[in-house]
């Protein structure tokens, strides 16, 4: 069992060496060679950070909602480890976003919130991931807290499609038309360089979220086989 | 604050959280190992 | 069908026991007519107003004094090992969710039955023939709220700060519901009729079949957890 932790360790650190030179890249892009745009100046290189943050936070509640099914049906202890290691950073990532969001916001339109349909969605994202945390740490039996965070995990997945429909439905009847509409997604004309910096600044982060994820999977292990054995002692 | 400032401002907090996070991790994974080091130890010594 | 022959026997019990006893359904009306009252105190809900925030506010009350019998609604099976009892029988768990979903639907239903026209009277309203529409959206609003909700009230069931955890976790997963309704009812209120309205209540309708199905098969493992 120690080689394989040996062997994990070393791709571990592989996958992280390889986030840190991809983000290294993705920085100079995103800061330096990427041109300005053209309405929003530099304020837009914002995008590099804020585009890349929100999709893997979509991927981090797909691997919740993933782990989770897998563990109602087989109950193997890694699924559940695995969940809420993706929920844990999956809510870092969400934070940031709506951070970014805001910063971003204040610039260009002038406010540091506005309830447009993607900063709400966000919000509500954060608000889910909020409750799955919040849910495991108040049920104290280890089992019954799997499950039931496996439960919102499934509904949670289950829902988003729902959230997003009426969320958009919400903002956009009725909705008067004007020059600066904000819910207008930012990649819509996005010049060919600009994607550049973004599919690097993509990939880095990819990297660098499977890189934490792993590693915070490895804690997980970890802190479960301490459990046990403060629980039956020896082997 | 120009816009410059706005973007150091994002990518600072965003880079710094990012840190900050994994130093955590890398504090839990070595007390971790240090508890299972410890109650490894005295297991076998119980045997 | 074996299974709704379960559910109903089960759903029985709990108007007997509610019947005799009284205690959430009384609780849950006077709560909904007293923010009735505290919205007033709030607001100063004017004439014009009072159409316009009708469906919010009434929603807002619904909406937690719905997690109030959420709350409550596993508190007799909680009590004496009757959960213990029930699993132990050849029941099918899914009849027990559909029994509790019921049971809340009906105390819910009750409750806006009377806190509708209450809020007419209150504020005056005038256009008391699209109440009947009105409820049914309202119906189809309660009846997703009571879907999600039975579930984690049954996940929320163990946990410490349970009332407090349950609509934490509940409302988020709610919006859907929460947006359809009340826009529908705003749709309905302004123009008299439908129409537009009808778009958000196929989404309410579609919220409720899903939910219902997914809570239908999950809820299992969560009460044997």
């Amino acid at each position: 069992m120690r080689e394989t932790d040996q062997k994990q360790g070393r791709g571990r650190t592989i996958l992280g060496v390889l986030a840190l030179l991809s983000i290294l890249v993705g920085l100079a892009w995103g800061l330096i060679l990427a041109p300005p745009d053209a309405y929003q100046g530099e304020v837009q290189r914002i995008m590099y950070l804020h585009i890349p943050t929100i999709l893997i936070a979509y991927l981090s509640f797909f691997i919740v909602f993933v782990a989770s099914c897998l563990y109602l049906w087989k109950r193997e202890r890694r699924d559940d480890i695995l969940a809420y290691s993706a929920a844990e950073i999956g809510i870092l990532f969400t934070g940031l976003t709506i951070i970014e969001g805001s910063i971003w916001g204040k610039p260009t339109w002038g406010v540091w919130w506005t309830w447009d349909a993607r900063l709400t969605l966000t919000a509500i994202l954060f608000l889910i991931f909020t409750g799955y945390m919040i849910l495991r740490s108040l049920i104290e039996d280890e089992n019954r807290g799997a499950i039931c965070g496996a439960v919102l995990g499934i509904i949670g997945f289950l829902d988003i499609p729902l959230i997003h429909m009426s969320v958009y439905w919400w903002r956009t009847l009725h909705q008067p038309p004007s020059i600066l509409r904000p819910d207008k997604l930012p990649w819509e004309n996005v010049h060919p360089s600009m994607l550049l910096a973004l599919s690097i600044n993509f990939l880095a982060f990819l990297l660098l979220y499977f890189y934490l994820l792993a590693l915070r999977f490895r804690v997980g292990e970890m802190q479960d086989e301490v459990k046990k054995l403060k629980l039956y002692g020896g082997q | 604050m120009g816009p410059w400032g706005f973007v150091f401002l994002a990518y600072g907090i965003v880079w710094s959280c990012l840190l900050l996070y994994l130093f955590s991790l890398k504090r839990r994974q070595r007390k971790a190992a240090a508890e299972l080091l410890q109650l490894r130890s005295t297991s076998r010594g119980t045997d | 069908m074996e299974l709704l022959r379960q559910a109903a026997r089960l759903l029985w019990k709990d108007f007997l026991l509610e019947l005799r006893r009284r205690e959430s359904l009384v609780t849950m009306f006077f709560f909904g007519a007293l923010l009735l009252f505290v919205f007033q105190f709030a607001f100063e809900i004017s004439a014009e107003r009072a159409a316009e925030m009708a469906p919010g506010l009434l929603w807002l009350a619904f909406l937690f004094t719905g997690t109030l019998g959420l709350t409550q609604l596993f508190q007799a099976e909680r009590e004496n090992h009757c959960l213990d009892a029930l699993l132990l029988s050849p029941m099918d768990r899914a009849s027990l969710y559909l029994a509790k979903v019921s049971f809340n639907l009906f105390l819910m239903l009750l409750v806006e039955l009377v806190i509708f026209p209450l809020f007419w009277v209150l504020f005056n309203l005038t256009s008391w023939h699209l109440l009947p529409t009105l409820f049914f959206v309202a119906f189809l609003g309660t009846l997703g709220f009571c879907v999600l909700g039975t579930l984690f009230s049954a996940v929320t069931m163990r946990a410490r700060a349970k009332e407090l955890l349950l609509p934490l976790i509940l409302f988020p997963l709610m919006i859907p519901v929460i947006l359809a309704t009340i826009r529908a009812m705003e749709i309905i209120l302004r123009s008299g009729e439908l129409g537009e309205g009808a778009a958000w209540l196929r989404l309410l309708l579609g919220f409720d079949v899903i939910f219902l199905t997914a809570g239908f098969l999950i809820f299992e493992w969560v009460i044997e957890a």
